[in-house]
């Protein structure tokens, strides 16, 4: 992951529903008068990862198996506060399948459904250290203990 | 539920997992060969069939990832009479009369076919 598009976590409920904030600004790369879509779509992502692994008490890494479709009704721009509100529909232990939703004051920017994969602990890339130390001080604000993390 | 209706949402569940019109979505299509299933189709496939269904599908009850894993099972690419014992043990809702004919290993991902998984879904729900 080489962008890290959750600035905070209002709120997890392990495995079940995960919401969190992006705010857009302009000094964000590729970052004109819109947000891009696929930006969006990448934090509703990351927001449903952590979600799918906080049902497995984080003891596996997550990928992105599929998007099972995704709409983008309207744009965010610079000074926007993206809401982010993932649901787990279903869990596996190979994975999750998720659905979320996008939005600035109430309007709908971004919805999408898809499914993240478990990753066996053998196949896992070395955790990126800038990431991680992200990660974990957007555990920290949740309480959820640094070692599960 | 009858024959024609669990075909009719399996159908819908491979279609809807793979990207296909529903009319290419017959019982005799094999999900990798036929309708380019990928790996993760599988398991997108397998949550459909939960969500649709009501069933519940253990890990590798359906779509078993390493299924010959004793050296006994195969043998120069061709699937052993134990081999072949294990296969109708472990997937009971597969037809093998085809394969028995010619029971080279790289055929196995053949086996599953639209019609498999309608089967499946019968011997489940009939479980149920």
């Amino acid at each position: 992951m080489r962008y890290v598009l959750i600035d905070r976590f209002l709120e997890l409920e392990r495995g079940e529903r995960a919401r969190a904030v992006k705010c857009v600004t302009r000094g964000e790369p590729f970052v004109g008068d819109a947000y891009p879509s696929a930006l969006v779509l990448e934090a509703l992502l990351q927001t449903g990862g952590v979600l799918a692994r906080s049902g497995s008490g984080f003891k596996s890494m997550s990928v992105l198996g599929k998007v099972e479709r995704a709409t983008f009704p309207a744009e965010a721009h610079p000074g926007d506060k993206i809401e982010l509100d993932v649901r787990a529909t279903m869990s596996r232990p190979e994975g999750t399948l998720c659905e979320g939703v996008a939005t600035v004051e109430g309007k709908i920017v971004g919805e999408a459904e898809f499914l993240i994969v478990f990753l066996p602990a053998e196949l896992a890339p070395p955790p990126d250290p800038d990431v991680a130390e992200h990660r974990r001080n957007l555990m920290q604000a949740l309480a959820i203990p640094l070692e599960e993390v | 539920m009858d024959d024609q209706e669990i075909f009719t949402k399996v159908q819908k569940c491979v279609a809807d997992a793979l990207g296909r019109d529903e009319d290419e979505v017959q019982m005799d299509k094999a999900l990798q060969r036929d309708l380019e299933a990928e790996s993760i189709d599988y398991l997108d496939i397998t949550f459909q069939l939960e969500k649709v269904f009501g069933i519940t599908i253990e890990k590798d009850e359906l779509f078993p990832q390493k299924i010959f894993q004793d050296e006994a099972f195969v043998r120069d690419g061709v699937v052993t009479e134990q081999g072949l014992n294990f296969l109708k043990e472990k997937l009971p809702f597969a037809d093998l009369a085809d394969f028995h004919e010619d029971p080279k290993v790289t055929r196995v991902p053949d086996l599953f076919t639209v019609g498999l998984l309608c089967n499946y879904v019968k011997m489940k729900l009939s479980s149920a």
